[in-house]
């Protein structure tokens, strides 16, 4: 056993490396510039980011020493903080449904099958660059990842004749330099990862923050009262990449994946699993 | 269980939770099709280059114990990632050249294999496809 003094630093410590990886933007080099500003004053979200906490060139990982593992990265340099730090509030038969999902490796993801995803799930995901384009009345993102897009109307209201989509429908306004969009009118069985399906009581509201330069703050708060007991809310950190560009990213292009799933669910027994016992 | 190791123990969950990296991206599932436990090292020559979305293929031919070719298929990131990772279509790797790869084995024990990291002629190492695990979610809901 460690004396008192010994476990209190032990403590102290991780709860410091703690604080600095989970701090949004933790990085080593500091803020790269102020927030630019469009004429009419509201912070300029327009360019390229990656989900991210490095500030620079795009981040991606390569190849250490031993086979398939990244190199070390330099001291101090965070890791992303990842988009889902928080248990979903699930229901009870939520969760089992998740459960459930989970043990079947998500083979009934339907990004499988290359259809669109609503934008908490494609926002995060590192691989991919997405494009902010801003106007006065309307903001533009493009997502790299499933080639999506969505045009956001400024100070607008919801429709009356939404029809249910996979991305919903968006509508934003400023709360002082946060950009807020909110979202209705999904189609039920949308996933969110973790096993999470959505259903047609989904409301989205998200939050973009510039809060410099490089870095762009997302929060996303998903409330469902058929699957969520309350609010869930999931965050991620975005950084500017300049001299990126969107690619195109055709997912029909080369999808062998429906073939080879219709075999394996003639025997799922091959890849399903049992949660381990807690 | 003492306080003291109560303690310690939640902190360093918590560390882990939080040096957790972001959703990698994938299309679909790995551990539906390969197999985190059946890791494969592989030496061949290269035969086709799929540069394709949502995945790309590449095929190498392999000879195995008793001197019999055997083509593998091996899968790894879309096409927009791999020119993010330092890949270069018809440049870093033209078929006839001779590379070693590390991946997992496809569950069925047919000649195809998740793709993670390639070591190039040039003795090089690039990424060619994510961790095994992605996309599968967590054995149990968080």
């Amino acid at each position: 056993m460690r004396d008192a003094a010994t476990t209190t630093r032990f403590i102290a410590t991780l709860l410091f490396i703690a604080a600095a990886v989970s701090t949004p933007g933790a990085q080593q080099r500091g803020s790269s510039g102020p927030l630019p500003r469009t004429a009419d004053g509201k912070p300029d979200l327009t360019g390229v980011y990656q989900a991210s906490t490095r500030r620079g060139a795009w981040d991606y990982d390569v190849p250490g020493e031993q086979a398939g593992v990244p190199a070390a990265r330099p001291a101090g340099d965070a890791q992303p903080t990842g988009a889902r730090p928080e248990p979903v509030p699930f229901t009870p038969e939520a969760r089992q449904r998740a459960q459930a999902i989970l043990n079947r490796r998500s083979v009934d993801d339907p990004a499988t099958l290359c259809l669109p995803q609503p934008t908490p799930r494609m926002t995060p995901v590192a691989l991919f660059p997405v494009q902010i384009v801003q106007t006065p009345q309307q903001i533009v993102m493009l997502y790299e990842y499933f080639g999506q897009s969505r045009v956001i109307p400024i100070g607008g209201k919801q429709p009356d004749d939404i029809e249910p989509a996979y991305m919903g429908n968006a509508v934003g306004h400023w709360d002082g330099d946060t950009l807020v969009v909110e979202m209705v009118g999904f189609k039920p069985g949308l996933w969110f990862g973790n096993g999470l399906v959505t259903t047609d009581a989904l409301k989205i509201t998200e939050r973009f923050t510039r809060i410099d330069h490089d870095q762009l703050n997302y929060e996303a708060v998903l409330e469902d009262p058929k699957v969520l007991t309350k609010p869930y809310t999931m965050r991620s950190t975005l950084m500017l990449r300049e001299g990126t560009r969107l690619r195109e990213y055709s997912c029909i292009e080369n999808n062998v994946d429906p073939q080879r799933y219709e075999k394996l669910l003639s025997d799922p027994s091959t890849f399903t699993r049992t949660p381990p016992v807690q | 269980m003492t306080l003291t190791v109560a303690v310690r123990s939640a902190a360093a969950l918590a560390l882990v939770a939080l040096l957790a990296p972001p959703p990698a991206g994938a299309h679909h599932s790995f551990g539906v099709v390969y197999d985190a436990n059946k890791p494969v090292t592989l030496t061949g020559t290269v035969t086709k280059f799929e540069w394709t979305n949502p995945h790309s293929h590449l095929f190498i031919d392999v000879k195995d114990g008793s001197g019999k070719v055997v083509s593998w298929a091996l899968e790894g990131y879309p096409a927009t990632v791999l020119a993010r990772t330092g890949w270069k279509r018809d440049e870093t790797v033209k078929i006839g050249d001779t590379i070693t790869i590390f991946g997992w084995r496809a569950r069925d024990g047919s000649p195809l294999a998740h793709l993670r990291q390639a070591t190039l002629p040039d003795g090089r190492k690039l990424f060619f496809g994510p961790p095994a695990g992605t996309g599968e979610g967590a054995a149990t809901v968080r």
